[in-house]
């Protein structure tokens, strides 16, 4: 076991010497097939995330910023359709006081046009009743001055001129 | 081991046994391979390997990043990564394959040898002292390595140097060794007296096993944040 510890002839320097190459060309190996792959990998995931995060930020943002503005859009719209109605509103009453005011004055038109055909006809009437009472009383006269007269039969024929006369008032 | 001779050769005028080059090489494929594997197919979105080999990779920079701070960390990561499997695949190796030839082992865990410690410790050291420099200049390494926090601490400071390159490498070895002796002690003891003391003898070694499973795992953490530590002391002086 002593001899192993070096100390008298046997120094193995071989074995330091081959120690350290070995693990030297190890390194190398290491390094080529492993450890430069493996951090380029790292650092490309480490890229990936970031701009992922950058992306995702990003994306973050402008959906804030479209949500505002949908927002803002919707408020707006509100505004309008508040808008709209009670312009709607107005012009459904002013509408309203247009028709009734041209409803009433057509109905004043009609009335007045209806008092006057009325005002017409009995001028018209009255003035037909006129003649006829004339032409009746031509007629009477005349009847009169050809039948022999008696007071008595002349009061009767008057009386009944003149309740005919009446009767044909009131049925006027 | 066990007191067995180890079987070397020479070449270019330099010892090596064969043991150690079996062991190191095996452990350098295990954690190749594994790495390798885990690897393949790299995806933005991990799968399956893809995070075990990020959270291997994670736990590794980790340690780094407890010792050293900011930018520096960054450096020190593969360092630290191929360190801590390495270690780790080692420590573990011997506890499921020790293989014993008629000349000695075969197959053990490297680092239950010193030479093998001892030289990652090395590496460490070297590494740290030559970040100091690099990054402090010559001047101020010198400075703030052994002349602070007096300028007759510098005994002190170069002793210091020398205990911790040891310490670093001589708690591995001394850990993952122990580990091996105990479970070829248990294992010669189940053979000793027949059927009896094989009963006796796998409850202990299975013990004696999983607590060395753990005792690996925690050598491997602890080298590779004393690794750091020691890098960050001379990168970045206590102010």
């Amino acid at each position: 076991m002593f001899s192993q510890l070096t100390l008298g002839a046997s120094l193995y320097v071989g074995d330091m010497l081959f120690y350290a190459i070995c693990f030297l060309v190890l390194m190398a190996l290491i390094a080529k097939f492993a450890w430069n792959p493996v951090n380029a990998m790292l650092k490309e995931r480490a890229d990936r995330i970031a701009n992922d995060m950058d992306s995702a930020e990003n994306a973050r943002k402008d959906a804030q910023e479209l949500a505002a503005q949908r927002k803002q859009e919707l408020d707006n719209s509100q505004a309008e359709a508040t808008n709209i109605i009670s312009n709607a509103k107005d012009s459904g009453n002013k509408q309203r006081g247009q028709i009734i005011s041209d409803a009433q004055k057509d109905a004043q038109l009609l009335k007045e046009n209806a008092q006057r055909d009325i005002d017409q006809q009995r001028d018209d009437a009255l003035k037909s009743a006129k003649d006829d009472v004339a032409s009746l009383s031509i007629e009477i006269a005349s009847k009169l001055m050809k039948k022999e007269l008696n007071s008595e039969s002349q009061k009767g024929l008057i009386d009944s001129y003149i309740e005919g006369l009446g009767k044909s008032n009131e049925s006027r | 081991m066990g007191g067995n001779p180890v079987a070397t050769f020479k070449f270019l005028g330099l010892t090596f046994s064969y043991v150690n080059i079996v062991s190191g090489l095996l452990a350098s494929l295990v954690v190749f391979l594994l790495v390798f594997w885990l690897s393949r197919n790299l995806q933005l979105k991990p799968t399956g390997k893809q995070n075990v080999l990020e959270w291997i990779m994670d736990f590794t920079n980790g340690i780094v990043r407890g010792s050293i701070s900011g930018d520096e960390a960054s450096n020190y990561g593969l360092y630290a990564f191929t360190l801590f499997l390495f270690i780790f695949v080692s420590n573990q190796m011997g506890l499921f394959i020790n293989i014993e030839g008629p000349s000695g082992d075969i197959l053990k865990s490297p680092t239950a040898d010193p030479i093998v410690t001892m030289t990652l410790a090395l590496m460490t050291v070297m590494m740290a002292h030559f970040s100091g420099v690099s990054k402090l200049g010559f001047k101020e390494y010198f400075k703030s390595t052994y002349l602070s926090p007096f300028k007759f601490w510098l005994p002190i400071s170069v002793f210091e140097e020398f205990t911790n390159f040891l310490t670093l490498g001589l708690r591995l070895f001394g850990n993952i060794f122990a580990g091996e002796m105990l479970l070829k002690t248990i294992g010669g003891f189940a053979f000793s007296h027949g059927i009896t003391t094989v009963i006796f003898a796998i409850p202990l070694e299975l013990l004696w096993q999983g607590f060395s499973v753990f005792i690996g795992s925690i050598q491997a953490f602890v080298f590779v944040t004393l690794t750091t530590v020691y890098i960050s002391q001379k990168v970045q002086p206590e102010e």
